[in-house]
């Protein structure tokens, strides 16, 4: 720790105070929606509304998940964001690779390019990219809505695995060259290894990409295809909104990748501040 | 036979180059191409070249105008908004120490929430007279009523309101990016700085925040962009009214070529909004990323 840290007694619990205080407010909006999702379905509609459930019960889950199309919407966001990282990760790792190691013009160029993609704002490119992914027959399916997700993955994925590439001393290489390893054998079998862990951390960037993604979803996929983001939106009607069930679903939706930050955080922060604090 | 270095590289970027060709540089070429046309939205229907027909209609609509002042207000405020809370929780963490891991932990937890779920969440927590909010606020006395403040109705205050997911969605990037910044600053630098006297206000202007510089910018550069791109956030809460006082660029373009049938207008509309956002991307990349030219 450096020399921002205070140390004076009456300071330092006057400072916890206020990080209790600013970290419970942040919480507070998504531990209230998992309140609610908790509560009888009519008490959701109260007026004023309840913080508490007066009876907590799963009758919203229950309900949800016995709705039309969303347990399928599960299994296609699951698949749409497995087939998506893979995607990216087979594209993104010898490219990342070719432009750390081998420091070409045309690498320095690609990469320039590849963050630029990053600046297309999805609804420009969402017509026309329907038309291409209907013109391969792949409208309103995973696979389809999955290519369209990893033109937004791919670009990060390229970024965070030249920083993981850069990370590894050139000697490496040269060691399994010497051994009787070919280039793209010395890639496989010794680089690759040594950089698992920052194909890991781009694999969740480019799983989440996915997973919480809306408009492609919204363009691409009709029926078939539909993932849960749309599936939520969905219990917005001409009624109004059952809070019950959406809360339940957004839920459902969100606790995993919630655990698997917590449970990865260390490399998530690796992955976010890659990149900018390096800059 | 044996490669050179170069052709190999080449090689290994071909498969990501097709890619990004096929599904980001020809739908862009054909979206260009759209602008010049006036098309029926029936799939196979007719196309009349116009010029530069659409871009003049969509120029000459105060829809159009009003949409992008509103983007452009909503990514200030966003990214403002971020920066100021993030900064200070960043400060806050750092001064309390190695302690506020667990806090830290807690804290980055918003950022896995897809942005519609956010959306429809705080929609949920702002819903005018039965919100938990104004509830909550009219309880400590803040409010008169409950029903004093239409966050989502009132077509003066609506801007700021879908802000709130937006801002609450990304201040955690925020705080810990600029937090490993901060880790990143000699302890040395700050002691000297004190013991010249520097503390609070000047200590975090004259020291802290010139170090910051290079982090400072990366982020706001890819939030600003972020936050220029909103779309399903805004949809989700109002779908871009009360009369169309949250419309920003991305709805109306998603409305005028989805339910208003006029893809050509709509082409035109991107095109010149893709123009404005790679013009600022190329210019922030080159000026301050520079990937790849450092040693």
């Amino acid at each position: 720790m450096n020399g921002l840290e205070i140390r004076r007694p009456a300071t330092r619990t006057l400072l916890w105070a206020l990080l209790v205080t600013v970290v419970v407010l942040y919480a507070f909006p998504f531990l209230y929606l998992l309140l609610t999702s908790f509560k009888p379905p009519l008490e959701t509609l109260a007026v004023p509304p309840t913080v508490l459930p007066s009876r907590w019960t799963t009758a919203n889950y229950a309900a949800v998940w016995a709705s039309h199309g969303v347990p399928a919407s599960f299994i296609n966001s699951i698949s749409t964001a497995t087939i998506s990282t893979l995607l990216s990760l087979v594209l993104a790792v010898p490219a990342a690779y070719a432009i750390t190691r081998f420091r070409t013009r045309a690498g320095r160029f690609f990469v320039m390019l590849a963050l630029v993609t990053r600046m297309v704002p999805p609804v420009a490119v969402g017509i026309p990219l329907s038309s291409t992914i209907s013109s391969l027959h792949l409208l309103d399916t995973p696979t389809g809505l999955a290519i369209a997700h990893t033109t937004i993955s791919l670009p990060l994925s390229i970024w965070l695995m030249s920083s993981f590439f850069e990370a590894v001393p050139d000697e490496l290489d040269e060691a399994a060259k010497v051994d009787g390893c070919s280039r793209l054998g010395a890639l496989w079998r010794v680089v690759i290894p040594v950089v698992s862990g920052g194909m890991a951390v781009t694999a969740i960037f480019a799983f989440l990409a996915s997973w919480n993604e809306f408009l492609f979803a919204l363009l691409l996929t009709s029926v078939r295809a539909q993932t849960t983001p749309l599936a939520i939106a969905n219990f917005q009607t001409q009624f109004g909104l059952d809070w019950g069930s959406m809360t339940a679903l957004a839920a459902l939706y969100s606790i995993p990748v919630i655990l698997l930050t917590l449970l990865l955080q260390r490399h998530i922060v690796a992955g976010l501040t890659l990149g900018a604090v390096k800059g | 036979m044996r490669l050179t270095d170069r052709r190999f590289a080449a090689l290994l970027m071909v498969p990501a180059a097709l890619f990004l060709a096929a599904f980001v540089a020809w739908p862009i070429v054909r979206l260009v191409m759209n602008s010049f046309y006036d098309i029926s939205p029936i799939a196979g229907g007719p196309r009349t070249f116009v010029g530069l027909g659409n871009y003049t209609t969509a120029l000459a609509s105060s829809g159009f105008r009003s949409s992008a002042v509103r983007t452009l207000a909503y990514t200030v405020l966003v990214v403002s908004a971020e920066f100021v809370l993030g900064l200070a929780t960043a400060l806050l963490f750092s001064a309390i120490g190695r302690r506020s891991a667990v806090f830290r932990t807690i804290f980055m937890y918003p950022l896995m929430i897809a942005p519609v779920v956010a959306g429809l969440l705080w929609r949920f927590l702002l819903i005018d007279n039965s919100g938990i909010v104004n509830t909550l606020l009219a309880r400590v006395g803040i409010l008169h009523s409950a029903s004093d403040i239409g966050w989502l109705s009132n077509s003066r205050i609506v801007l700021f309101s879908v802000a709130i997911p937006d801002i609450w969605l990304t201040t955690a990037f925020m705080a810990l990016v600029l937090f490993a910044g901060l880790q990143n600053i000699p302890g040395d630098v700050i002691e000297a700085a004190r013991l010249d006297g520097a503390k609070g206000w000047t200590l975090l202007r004259r020291i802290i925040v010139p170090l910051l510089r290079p982090v400072i910018a990366v982020t706001l550069i890819v939030r600003g962009i972020d936050a220029a791109k909103a779309f399903d956030i805004i949809l989700i809460q109002t779908g871009g009214g009360p009369e169309n006082a949250s419309q920003t660029l991305s709805l109306l373009i998603y409305r005028t070529m989805v339910r208003f049938g006029e893809p050509g207008l709509a082409s035109a509309m991107a095109t010149m909004y893709l123009l404005v956002m790679l013009a600022v991307a190329v210019a922030a990349v080159v000026t301050i990323w520079r990937p790849g030219a450092d040693a």
